[in-house]
């Protein structure tokens, strides 16, 4: 918050969240990929931990998470202004194609080439997804090896218990991640005080 | 006839009382039902448009907004969407001021793990859609190894994935 003035240009600003709503076929993990590498590794304004420190956030707000971080990295990058711009960029012009798209679509829904083209898109956006969870994965395990066996075994065990709960047992989002939030405070409180996830972590990101 | 008002206040509720992109289905669904302000069938098609279509996959409802009311549902179901997002400064401020007690960071290492089981889910829940099979996951695999690789431009790989289902299941 303290520089915002030295952040990007505002039009710098539309035109990246633009590119990524504009790129994001294939719904929010590709969006969340192109958000990384743009922010993270290209313009390096955010680091990955900041990043999830952020989309941590996102998940306890209600609605589109995806237009939640937008709100928090404008906020970041450009004060209000900059949380405008990025919403306008981010929403505007992939609202506007997703309209026509809509529009057209009835005349084309029965046409068997679309419908098998979709049924490859579908499942490479689970592809996509997989590797978006690798890259929240690793930063989080790898902080479990250093604080030792027990902290990674139960680190990996309450990531796979919570897909098990929402695939198995069909629980609400919500449900999972407020249980989360009790077992991350019951097993996962640093007892030192180390610093797990803070904003001024610079860690170890690429 | 549609009241726009009422319309934008039941798209602004499943909204509000989601999380993520896709959860704000079954309120939409059962109270433009019950209004008679859409066709069950608007429903998967909204849902295939925000596939194929560019943006966040919560931009479905801006489909589902067009079937229903036009332009005018299109631009209602934006604004909809948009509002509740801004929580997060709240929440981002509330959150502040707790962050430094140490059961906070336990909690939101909890948290971190649990979205990404959640997405996990998700995967899972994508390739085990009725209908798909080891063709859909041979491409999944090919997406995920060209997205790694990093060499290759996000609309490449789905565009040579909706090839690989012309193929396939043509």
């Amino acid at each position: 918050m303290k520089q915002q003035d030295s952040g990007p240009s505002k039009w710098l600003l539309f035109r990246i969240w633009a590119g990524v709503g504009l790129q994001s076929f294939g719904g929010g993990a590709s969006t969340m990929l192109l958000i990384q590498r743009a922010f993270i590794e290209k313009y390096k304004w955010l680091t990955i931990e900041e990043f999830m420190y952020f989309w941590n956030l996102c998940v306890l707000t209600p609605g589109i998470n995806l237009v939640a971080i937008t709100v928090l990295i404008g906020r970041k990058l450009g004060g209000v202004w900059g949380i405008v711009v990025s919403l306008a960029g981010l929403l505007l012009p992939s609202a506007t194609i997703t309209c026509l798209l809509a529009a057209s679509f009835q005349q084309i829904e029965n046409v068997a080439a679309v419908q098998a083209v979709l049924r490859g898109v579908i499942p490479a956006t689970g592809g996509i997804m997989l590797l978006v969870g690798c890259n929240f994965a690793i930063p989080l395990l790898r902080r479990g090896y250093k604080e030792g066996v027990l902290y990674l075994v139960g680190s990996g065990a309450l990531m796979i218990a919570c897909a098990l709960a929402v695939i198995l047992l069909k629980l609400s989002v919500v449900v999972v991640i407020l249980s989360a939030i009790l077992l991350g405070a019951l097993f996962f409180t640093p007892r030192k005080g180390a610093p797990l996830l803070l904003k001024e972590d610079q860690g170890e990101g690429q | 006839m549609i009241d726009p008002f009422i319309y934008f206040l039941l798209f602004l509720k499943a909204s509000l009382f989601s999380t993520g992109g896709f959860s704000n289905l079954p309120s939409l669904h059962q109270d433009l039902i019950a209004n008679g302000w859409a066709k069950e069938s608007y429903f998967g098609q909204s849902i295939a448009i925000g596939q194929i279509s560019p943006g966040p996959n919560g931009l479905w409802v801006i489909s589902l907004g067009y079937l229903t009311y036009g332009f005018a549902g299109a631009a209602l179901s934006l604004v909809a969407i948009t509002l509740p997002a801004l929580l997060v400064l709240v929440i981002s401020a509330g959150y502040t001021r707790i962050e430094g007690r140490t059961w906070v960071q336990g909690a939101m290492f909890g948290v971190s793990l649990a979205v990404v089981g959640i997405l996990l889910a998700v995967v899972w829940t994508i390739l085990r859609q009725p209908g798909e099979d080891w063709k859909g996951l041979l491409i999944a695999a090919g997406a995920f190894g060209l997205a790694l690789s990093r060499k290759v431009n996000m609309l490449i790989i789905l565009g040579l994935a909706g090839l690989a289902g012309y193929v396939l299941y043509r």
